[in-house]
């Protein structure tokens, strides 16, 4: 799985720009399943398993990635931009970045520190301040490689470091694309769905939809989620640790779960040997918020992969919650399939 | 010269600690004269012996860059850390290091998670006693590799811009070492009417210590000092800035010889070498602070090369300056004589 994560990671495709990664996703899980893709790029894909199930499940992670779209070009040649998705701005400042299509370099600079005044020294600036560097000499130069709409993201490769962790950018959600695509490739004992989302990072839209589309009697979502357990932060505040497995969620900010499949991941994650933590904080979303309002309402589960700095050039995951999270969602999906 | 940047900017060498970056000089040095290091590891190659009764000139470059140093190893293995130089705060969190123990250790810094900022925090730099990094490792294996003391870089390969500006996270002040070897290679071959001696100097991020005693120990009749200085973007103040791709600056300040810089001013017209003037009103916060000082007095003047981001880990240069730098200097030199 590691393999196809790094792969998935190294395609640029933030939220509305999701083709490339569609096409990879495509690459990875032809002539494992019969797949379709929507009006708005959703990937959905169904895999025949050795029965019918009882009940229709779907398991959904999204494509896109968080990044940046170029707003303006100034007539000095630097780009004026926003974020695409939620980025802390403490994150971005002094980044290098892959801009337009062709992929040239850009820096995000700001003043140098020896001429900040005061207060100055002490605040981050604000986002409207901030520009891409990518060399150009003036507006008409930077139009030759660039045009306003553009997307960037951050350039970070991918690394192994540590005791078993790795590092990438957009492994929120590339981990869980890659989850599914080993389940897809994987024998399956129930006919299954599968939705590859886009646009999660602006509001989780690809997820209403192909929800709809499949109309599934339960959905999985595939996500990660923010990891605190970092130096400075005390035990209650963590959310959840790196190395304890997959993070089942009992509320966040998008969703109430449903509390019998909250109690059902514990118990599976058990009987596999696996370990497994319950998410301790209400806060985050993820595409469940828009798949259990969709049609009558759809029972369902959010198993999260636990993220060190997430939505950051440098998003670290551990690889053995990795493969544990396999081993939840795959269990999880058969149970729900004979519910 | 992008070549020669590559080998000058991936050596690493956090200011009092320079000897694998000296290793590399040492080298690049031996074809131009015989190399010594002194007891603050300052790097001095004897270019051409100097002779009572003519100039000898020094030409200064900084060797280190700034870094972090570690100070704790916590006991979930982070690293806890001060600046060694002046760090930019506002470009840390989630930025990828290395942590030079045995063996080279990857890292990234921790990035407090959104969720936990208190009102007001994800508009301020996090402070350095909040600043941790996380290299995945349990506090023992990490006290295997890693000791107090060692120093930490920003990765931040050399990446190109699309006129060819470079970025990397040392060119404070590898570029200036650059230029001077450049120089040298302008100038070999040709007869030197005066002596030279060149100076990478230790620790000038964290006082000039290395200029200072080098300078002593060199006492030359003139000195060039070689740096970085603001590189012009649009949030700084014009007059506090040189722009890329216009030449070097050559420096005026009160405590800095005025002749020596009008004389450069001199050199660079009549070989029709691009230049730009850097006024100061005062300390000149480089190494020639130090130099003007040393023994009975040093007459120094100043070349900088105008650098975009300074103290971040894409500090952004022009060759084109770096080699007019060098252009400048060599010409200067070949004048030099009698006194």
């Amino acid at each position: 799985m590691l393999e196809t994560i790094k792969l998935l990671c190294e395609i640029n495709a933030p939220s509305g720009a999701e083709e490339p990664i569609r096409k990879a996703i495509i690459k990875q899980i032809s002539g494992f399943a019969e797949y379709s893709t929507d009006a708005l790029g959703n990937l959905i894909v169904f895999k025949k398993g050795k029965q019918e199930a009882k009940n229709k499940v779907m398991l959904a992670a999204h494509m896109d990635e968080v990044g940046f779209i170029v707003r303006y070009v100034e007539d000095s040649g630097l780009l004026r931009f926003a974020c695409v998705g939620g980025i802390d701005t403490r994150v971005i400042v002094g980044k290098r970045l892959l801009v337009g299509e062709k992929a040239v370099t850009g820096v995000i600079g700001t003043k140098p520190i020896h001429l900040t005044k005061g207060d100055e020294r002490e605040t981050m600036p604000d986002i409207d301040s901030l520009y891409i560097d990518i060399g150009a000499k003036d507006k008409e130069d930077a139009l030759k490689y660039i045009s306003p709409g553009d997307y960037a993201v951050f350039e970070s490769g991918f690394v192994n470091f540590g005791n078993n962790l790795i590092k990438a950018k957009a492994l929120d959600d590339r981990a869980g694309c890659a989850v599914l695509i080993e389940m897809i490739r994987s024998e399956l004992t129930y006919d299954t769905w599968f939705t590859f989302n886009v646009q999660e990072e602006v509001g989780c839209r690809g997820a209403m939809v192909s929800a709809f589309t499949v109309a599934p009697d339960y959905a999985i979502v595939l996500e990660a989620t923010t990891a605190a357990d970092i130096a400075g932060v005390e035990a209650g505040k963590q959310v959840c640790e790196l190395g304890k497995g997959p993070v089942v969620s009992f509320m966040d900010r998008g969703t109430v779960y449903d509390r019998e499949l909250y109690h059902m991941a514990f118990e599976l994650a058990e009987k596999a040997g696996i370990h497994c933590q319950p998410k301790q904080m209400v806060a985050g979303s993820n595409e469940a918020s828009a798949i259990h309002k969709v049609r009558g309402g759809i029972k369902t589960l959010a198993i999260s992969m636990p993220c060190r700095y997430i939505h950051s050039p440098s998003c670290v995951l551990k690889t053995e919650d990795i493969s544990d999270t396999f081993i939840l969602a795959k269990a999880a999906a058969e149970h729900l399939a004979q519910l | 010269m992008k070549e020669l940047i590559q080998t000058l900017t991936s050596a690493v060498g956090v200011s009092g600690d320079e000897s694998a970056a000296a290793t590399v000089v040492t080298e690049l040095l031996r074809p131009y004269g015989k190399v010594t290091v002194d007891a603050l590891g300052n790097i001095h190659c004897t270019v051409k012996q100097p002779e009572v009764g003519k100039e000898h000139i020094l030409l200064d470059a900084h060797l280190d860059q700034i870094g972090l140093i570690v100070q704790q190893i916590d006991d979930k293995g982070f690293l806890r850390v001060a600046s060694c130089g002046g760090i930019d705060r506002r470009v840390l969190m989630a930025s990828e290091v290395t942590v030079h123990g045995k063996s080279p250790v990857y890292g990234v810094i921790c990035s407090q998670p959104p969720h936990l900022a208190k009102e007001g925090d994800s508009k301020k730099p996090p402070q350095l006693e909040d600043i941790a990094i996380d290299v995945g490792l349990s506090q023992e294996k990490a006290k295997e590799l890693i000791s107090l003391g060692d120093r930490v870089t920003l990765n931040g390969p050399v990446r190109e811009l699309v006129n060819g500006q470079l970025v990397s996270q040392a060119m404070d002040d590898r570029a200036s070492c650059a230029a001077i070897i450049k120089c040298l290679q302008l100038l070999k071959g040709k007869q030197i009417p005066c002596g030279l001696t060149v100076l990478f100097s230790t620790r000038e991020e964290v006082g000039g210590q290395g200029a200072r005693t080098g300078a002593f120990s060199a006492f030359p009749t003139k000195a060039i000092v070689v740096d970085v200085s603001f590189g012009q973007t649009p949030d700084s103040p014009k007059h506090k800035c040189g722009e890329l791709g216009k030449g070097p600056m050559i420096g005026f300040a009160p405590t800095i010889s005025r002749n020596f810089s009008n004389e450069l001013v001199e050199v660079a017209k009549k070989q029709g070498i691009p230049y730009q003037l850097e006024i100061m009103e005062g300390h000149t916060g480089t190494n020639a602070d130090q130099i003007v000082i040393a023994q009975s007095g040093v007459e120094t003047g100043m070349v900088s090369i105008p650098l975009k981001y300074m103290h971040t880990s894409i500090e952004t240069a022009d060759p084109a300056d770096i080699e007019a730098s060098a252009q400048l200097m060599a010409a200067y030199v070949l004048r030099g004589g009698e006194r």
